[in-house]
């Protein structure tokens, strides 16, 4: 038995401690999903505690037969679609927004590196927000965790052809928008 | 092939899914197609974008802000627990206080003689020991309802105090 089944067996039984070790074994692959899902540092870091907390409520609903980690990640990505549809509904001006930044596992040390990594990392979350939630879901799961089609189907309750088809369109929009800001630039 | 095909197959390209047969079709498509050509050059572009962009890092707080929530929780969960038990508990309690009231009330009207002597022998007999109860409970509702009813108030007020108290004990402990 891993580490990790023993964990969830001791966590099931209301061990928390071992949770805790859960916790600490995921916390970075559940944060950075919900940021780059969320937009913003504050937000991922409540939706990351929540997912967490929901994993913990229905652990004993977990398939041990499945990876941990597709099963936490796709709880997390649940919630992350649910808050962003219900953003929508709440909708608030831009303006009344402050969109903090998250750290990134990258951060180096020279200043003028961290800004460009900043920019960059800016240019990629205004691309994603405008994308719908499952497409933005879609190709985080793709490319923060090279997920195959098969996994993004099964983590977001998809068709393999509703994936392959969210992803050419997502990266579609994606190209599109890159190019009309050159074409703006120029 | 048409261009929509082709898009959708350079997507699949990216993602490592297209076969060399398919592979062949797209590289003769785009070699005569300019417009098919710019867009691989814009999702090859995209492509490196996104995949070069590192994880966002977790704060240092994350886990023992999660274990926190946890631990609240289950202090709730425990406290809703322990409350409706003790809620239950001094209702049950109140039931046992007021057991010799009802008796002594069952026994002065006659009731309970006469469910110890008649016995259910007959139908006729269970039918009339039944009829002559629902006119007693009737006669003790109209007549003790009141009363009742503000003996029930009275636990249910004795309940939520004790809840609260309950709930009170817990919060203190926490916040020790």
């Amino acid at each position: 038995m891993t580490n990790e089944t023993e964990w969830i067996r001791l966590a099931r039984e209301g061990d928390q401690a071992a949770f805790g070790r859960l916790v600490t074994a995921y916390q970075a692959p559940v944060y950075n999903l919900a940021y780059r899902m969320l937009g913003n540092a504050a937000e991922a870091e409540e939706a990351a505690q929540e997912a967490f907390l929901r994993a913990y409520t229905h652990l004993r609903s977990y398939d041990l037969q499945r990876p941990f980690r597709s099963w936490l990640l796709s709880i997390t990505s649940h919630y992350c679609i649910d808050r962003l549809r219900r953003r929508r509904i709440t909708w608030l001006p831009l303006e009344d927004e402050i969109a903090a930044p998250a750290r990134l596992a990258s951060d180096s040390p020279n200043p003028e590196a961290v800004t460009v990594q900043r920019e960059q990392e800016e240019r990629i979350q205004q691309l994603l927000e405008a994308l719908s939630p499952t497409d933005r879901a879609a190709i985080t799961l793709r490319y923060w965790y090279e997920y195959s089609y098969e996994e993004i189907a099964e983590g977001l309750d998809l068709t393999m052809s509703a994936v392959k088809s969210r992803l050419y369109r997502a990266r579609r929009a994606l190209a599109e928008i890159i190019e009309g800001e050159t074409d703006d630039a120029l | 092939m048409r261009c929509e095909q082709a898009g959708e197959m350079m997507s699949a390209w990216l993602d490592d899914r297209l076969n060399s047969t398919d592979i062949a079709f797209l590289e003769d498509h785009m070699a005569a197609c300019g417009a098919c050509q710019a867009e691989w050059c814009r999702l090859q572009a995209l492509d490196y974008l996104l995949a070069s962009a590192p994880m966002a890092r977790a704060p240092a707080r994350l886990r023992v802000q999660v274990m926190a929530r946890l631990n609240r929780r289950e202090q709730a969960r425990r406290a809703i627990i322990g409350g409706t038990a003790l809620a239950l508990g001094t209702v049950a309690l109140a039931l046992l206080a007021l057991a010799p009231v009802l008796l002594g009330l069952l026994d002065a009207t006659g009731i309970a003689p006469a469910l110890i002597s008649g016995g259910p022998e007959t139908l006729a007999q269970l039918l009339a020991l039944l009829r002559t109860l629902g006119h007693t409970l009737l006669v003790l509702a109209e007549k003790f309802v009141i009363p009742l009813a503000l003996l029930g108030l009275c636990s249910l007020v004795i309940a939520v105090v004790l809840n609260s108290l309950w709930i009170g004990a817990v919060r203190r402990l926490r916040a020790a």
